[in-house]
């Protein structure tokens, strides 16, 4: 078998194995098949999905190893704006409250990060860092403030899958869904082009790449994914970052392929961790918990190896 | 030369003896202990008792009885304001339990007398009543009081006798939900007033609870405290089969006060009283 299959191979039948696992454990019916177990999987994939291929154009573009989905302050700003909502007892609105606060933060690390027109790399990452500290600053003193609320606020902290989705909810998730992959397919076609973006920025401007342009666009677009994806799902660390390496132990270099196999493998590596945290323990753990309980140990194996 | 230093040594002695002197308790003005309550059931007690004139600080969380609002508030029930407490110079602290439980040793450390109160059951509310009026001096009073509750729980324990026991699902938290185990207050509530609690053993007496867990227990009661409204819950994916919101026998705020179902206090009995109503409705 030739060695470039081996990988995708390994996650097709991971993901397969996980799948079925997760939707028809415990033999339960068909209704909390389809409307409880397929939802929270929906969720999990895509949120899975998001991290790790935003992780890996975020390393790419930021030159940056240490790049992963929540540096630019986005998921701070989300996570700020949801639980605001929540403590503020608007509870059914924290999706909005956490999409309204990707957006703000989006709008200010933007202006910062901007220059007379330009838009380059270290500005974008210090902005972006300094307006994650100052939402993470807010949650903490949302925290301090509204003590009794502290699951709702640990919740999206900690990253909470089992969002129960009323009908009309579901309906706007997957109005939000379709426009994501419509926005990721778009990033996976800005992948040549940030391959030739980590050669430098004259080289790329030489061949004719706009490359304010192109970092504005992709940062737009990887906000508003990561955006939704914390609005839905809180935050779950390490997915964004471990995954991109583990698929670079296996597949070097082209970031059309590093993107896909990251986007396959952090949808299906999620769906297993979270299928770890519902059943390692009598009560549901926190799947970020898990994914660093899970992802560390397994990179770090990889790091001895290779 | 040795003559100033002892001048200033017996200076820098009355100094410190002094400081020292003025951060001791004074003693009660009267025979009645000032109390500093940070749990609003001990509270609520104290008020039934008729002591609530003894009460010199609360926390904000202290609402019921209304009289209570007149008294000096000192922070609130996670986040209190150790030197408003100590200003209030309290003879006694009551406290509850869990969150409170470093700050009543931080208090007890600094000798303050403090006492711990957390009813786990509906039996201990009459408990909670008696240790409380000993403490401050009402002991007929309590004594009277927690005789009364006794009756009135055992009246409400004999008319769900034989009756059938609907099934009652507690939300108390949305995203994540959550619920309350037999073992929790709530759940002991639930089960005096003749309903049948669906998660009677949890890992924690407040946990995290799975979805599919409440559509599998089929519950014929749902009693909602996570803020949602009656449209979006009936509106929940895969709830559609749930007995309670086929009939849509969901109960929120306004349909039961939480502090009748949540706190432990005599007006426990009132929520029994509004969830078997509720409950002979089967």
């Amino acid at each position: 078998m030739p060695r470039r299959l081996i990988y995708p191979l390994i996650i097709l039948a991971l993901g397969v194995a996980v799948v079925v696992a997760y939707l028809f454990s415990g033999a339960p019916d068909a209704n909390v098949i389809v409307n409880i177990r397929l939802p929270r999987l929906i969720l999990t994939l895509y949120t899975g999905m998001v991290l790790a291929a935003v992780g890996s154009v975020y390393q790419l573009m930021l030159a940056n190893p240490l790049a992963e989905p929540y540096i630019l302050g986005v998921s701070s700003g989300s996570a700020f704006g949801a639980i605001l909502t929540g403590v503020l007892g608007l509870t059914l609105l924290m999706p909005v409250g956490g999409f309204l606060g990707a957006g703000i933060t989006l709008l200010v690390v933007w202006s910062l990060a901007r220059r007379k027109g330009s838009f380059d790399r270290s500005r974008l990452l210090i902005a972006g860092v300094i307006a994650g500290m100052f939402f993470s600053a807010g949650i903490s003193l949302l925290m301090y403030l509204f003590q009794k609320d502290s699951m709702v606020i640990l919740g999206t902290l900690m990253g909470n899958l089992g969002h129960v989705f009323t009908f009309r909810e579901w309906n706007f998730f997957l109005g939000l869904l379709a426009i994501s992959l419509l926005l990721m397919i778009w990033l996976y076609f800005k992948s040549t082009a940030l391959d030739i973006l980590s050669g430098g920025d004259i080289y790329a401007g030489s061949v004719g790449i706009d490359v304010p342009a192109l970092r504005k666009k992709v940062f737009i677009v990887s906000s508003l994914l990561i955006g939704i994806t914390v609005s839905f799902a809180g935050i779950i660390g390490f997915v964004g970052l471990i995954i991109p390496h583990i698929v670079r132990f296996f597949i070097p270099s082209g970031q059309k392929r590093i993107y896909l196999y990251s986007l396959l493998s952090g949808g299906v590596f999620l769906l297993l961790c979270d299928l770890i945290a519902k059943n390692i323990a009598v009560i549901e753990l926190p799947v970020g918990v898990i994914t660093a309980a899970v992802g560390c140990p397994f990179f770090m194996w990889l790091m001895l190896r290779k | 030369m040795r003559k100033t230093f002892s001048i200033i040594s017996l200076g820098i002695i009355l100094l410190v003896v002094g400081a020292v002197s003025s951060c001791q308790k004074t003693p009660p003005s009267s025979t009645e202990p000032r109390l500093v309550v940070l749990s609003p059931e001990v509270a609520e007690i104290i008020a039934a008792l008729g002591a609530e004139d003894q009460i010199v600080g609360l926390t904000q969380e202290c609402d019921f009885p209304p009289q209570l609002s007149k008294i000096k508030k000192v922070g609130n029930f996670g986040l209190v304001d150790r030197e408003a407490v100590i200003a209030l110079k309290p003879d006694m602290i009551f406290t509850s339990s869990l969150e409170h439980d470093a700050l009543a040793q931080e208090f007890s450390k600094l000798g303050y007398t403090v006492h711990q109160i957390y009813p786990r059951s509906v039996r201990d509310i009459s408990h909670a009543v008696t240790h409380i009026g000993e403490k401050i001096g009402r002991v007929a009073e309590a004594n009277s009081l927690a005789r009364e509750l006794e009756g009135k729980i055992e009246e409400l324990r004999r008319r769900s006798e034989g009756k059938p026991r609907p099934r009652v699902y507690m939300e108390i938290y949305r995203d994540p939900l959550m619920s309350v185990s037999d073992a929790s207050y709530v759940g002991d509530l639930i089960e005096t007033a003749g309903g049948n609690n669906v998660f009677d053993v949890l890992e924690r007496d407040y946990c995290r609870i799975d979805a599919e867990d409440v559509v599998a227990a089929k519950p014929d009661i749902i009693i909602c405290y996570s803020q949602e409204t009656l449209q979006t819950i009936l509106n929940r994916k895969g709830w559609q089969d749930i007995p309670a919101i086929r009939n849509k026998r969901v109960y929120f705020e306004k349909d039961i006060n939480p502090d009748w179902m949540q706190r432990a206090t005599p007006r426990a009995i009132l929520g029994m009283e509004r969830l078997r109503e509720l409950l002979d409705t089967f």
